[in-house]
């Protein structure tokens, strides 16, 4: 495999809670436009370690770097300036919006200076973005209604539509098919791989569907009790035989 | 109901209301003119809690904070409209300093905090007697002029109140449909989601607090001008509870919410009068009743409905 040039560095990030150590020690990259899967059994540091990374909590030791900066506990509202976008295991949309308001909150903040949005058009003009995503994300025909109001499923696209409007140069998604059913799984994966061709990011994804990761990312990363534990691509992490002792079985 | 029905409905509502004080005595005219007071302090309510989320209990003082600054200035011969831009200006500093708090607590231990605000100025009100005449407040305040026309009579004054109350209603439809009403919603929604999405959740929680702050205190100034004596008990924190009842009978986070819950706060203890003793009780039994079948408030009656029939 040819190495891409660094777009986001965790160094040896350690993360621990008391005598606990939920992270220990991680260090990886990710190149520009690539998507990076992080698999590991429950309580294996995967969230801790992206919340370390997205600035939700600060790390006990180690850093990161985003395009050559240290981004190492910034808030996650200066990550999200500098393109950095994410999703949260959990549904979190604005329940008492529309789908479509939705999409447009999750990109206006980006427009403009916080006067300037005061006086702005309504839909801060991001409309027709908005609607772009509506179609790619097939929930035109519930754009107008109350986002607490639809299927979890359904939520569950908007969330990740939601990550993707202001067009972030990373995405770190936390396990996107969590409570979705398999068809849509593949719906999502190959959104995600439409929206990778398209919009050119990088993402970090943590799934435990394996065929889901498998068939989307170039690249596993493994991990179990806080470390890395094996890298490379799915087919090389698969048959990792620590990989199968520790998380996938036989 | 068509946007165009829906906007005529409101415009033949508003002149109705307008119309309705010719055939009432002084007294009715009071109440309807207090109702339009009331009402710009519990749309400012609105914001705060309904749409950015943010718990208050300190309303009343901002209320007090303007009609108090209202009482002294229109007795020194200061302009109406000089008095109107700096009670708002002072009660938007005075609630983005309160907004700090909600940048460190939320829910019941913010209610507290700010009612402990509120507490503090009524204290002061009551105290401070060389600023605020204590007990016996401050009498005498002259009504505002317009073009040289007096506003002395109760109809006058009416319709002036009624002309800002609209305004300022006007005023934050327009802002509550900018991105900024959107942001306040994403706030109330989901603040963790909110600020990963890039929106500034300390500016848009201080904003909150501060246009909410701003609104009653143009409220306050209108109550100065038309009881035309300030004195501390109409501020104390009973009111900012009754405030907040408004906001929540009416539908909170609902824009025309606060005009049905001021009608319960405002008017139905009075139309409950002829019940002589029991008025009160019957009037806190109906917002018990209310609380419990309508949690939604009274403008969620129609999706009540609507999901009755779509069970059905």
């Amino acid at each position: 495999m040819t190495a891409l040039p660094s777009f986001l560095e965790v160094k040896h990030v350690r993360k621990a809670y008391g005598a606990i150590k939920a992270v220990d020690g991680v260090t990886f990259s990710v190149g520009p436009g690539e998507i990076v899967g992080v698999i590991g059994p429950n309580g294996s540091g995967k969230t801790t370690l992206f919340n370390s990374i997205l600035g939700q909590i600060k790390p006990s030791a180690g850093g990161v770097e985003f395009c050559g900066e240290d981004i190492t506990g910034m808030s996650p509202l200066e990550l999200s300036r500098r393109g950095v976008g994410r999703t949260f295991q959990t549904l979190q949309v604005f329940t008492h919006l529309t789908v479509r308001d939705n999409l447009i909150a999750a990109a206006q903040e980006f427009k403009g200076t916080l006067v300037g949005r005061l006086f702005a058009k309504p839909d801060a003009g991001l409309g027709h973005h908005a609607d772009e995503m509506i179609e790619l994300f097939r929930l035109k025909h519930v754009a107008h209604l109350k986002a607490g109001t639809l299927s979890y499923g359904q939520q569950k696209l908007i969330d990740i539509a939601m990550a993707f409007m202001p067009a972030p140069r990373l995405v770190l998604l936390d396990e996107p098919c969590a409570g979705v059913n398999p068809s849509l799984v593949d719906q999502l994966r190959e959104l995600l791989i439409d929206l990778n061709k398209t919009q050119g990011g990088s993402f970090v994804v943590i799934e435990h569907n394996m065929d889901f990761i498998m068939r989307l990312c170039p690249r596993v990363i493994c991990m179990v009790e806080g470390k890395v534990m094996a890298e490379g691509t799915p087919s090389a992490v698969q048959s990792n035989r620590q990989v199968l002792e520790a998380y996938l079985g036989n | 109901m068509k946007p165009t029905g829906k906007v005529a409905a409101l415009v033949v509502a508003i002149a109705a209301f307008a119309v309705l004080p010719v055939f009432l005595k002084s007294y009715g005219v009071y109440l309807c003119t207090l109702f339009c007071v009331t009402l710009m302090a519990t749309y400012g309510l609105n914001l705060t809690v309904g749409y950015a989320g943010q718990m208050s209990l300190g309303q009343a003082a901002f209320y007090g904070i303007g009609a108090y600054i209202a009482a002294t200035a229109l007795k020194a011969g200061i302009p109406f409209f000089v008095i109107l831009p700096l009670a708002a200006i002072v009660c938007f500093a005075v609630g983005l300093a309160l907004g700090f708090p909600a940048l460190r607590v939320q829910h019941h231990y913010l209610a507290f905090a700010t009612l402990g605000f509120n507490v503090l100025v009524f204290l002061m009100m009551r105290n401070e007697e060389k600023l605020t005449g204590g007990t016996f407040g401050i009498s005498g305040i002259p009504r505002p002029t317009l073009f040289g026309l007096s506003l002395d009579g109760v109809l006058p004054f009416f319709w002036f109140t009624l002309f800002f109350t609209i305004l300022l209603i006007c005023l934050l439809w327009w802002l509550l449909r900018s991105p900024w009403g959107r942001a306040f919603a994403a706030l109330r929604d989901n603040p963790i989601r909110a600020e990963s999405l890039g929106v500034n959740i300390t500016a848009y929680t201080l904003l909150a607090f501060a246009i909410g702050a701003a609104c009653a205190g143009i409220a306050g100034v209108f109550f100065a001008a038309l009881v035309q004596f300030v004195e501390p008990a109409p501020f104390h924190f009973s009111a900012s509870l009754l405030m907040l009842l408004a906001v929540i009978v009416g539908g909170s986070g609902r824009f025309f919410g606060p005009v049905l819950g001021t009608v319960v706060i405002v008017l139905l203890p009075e139309w409950l009068r002829f019940m002589q003793n029991w008025y009160l009780a019957v009037f806190g039994f109906a917002i018990v009743a209310l609380m419990i079948w309508l949690p939604g408030g009274l403008l969620s009656i129609p999706e009540k409905f609507a999901r009755k029939g779509a069970a059905k």
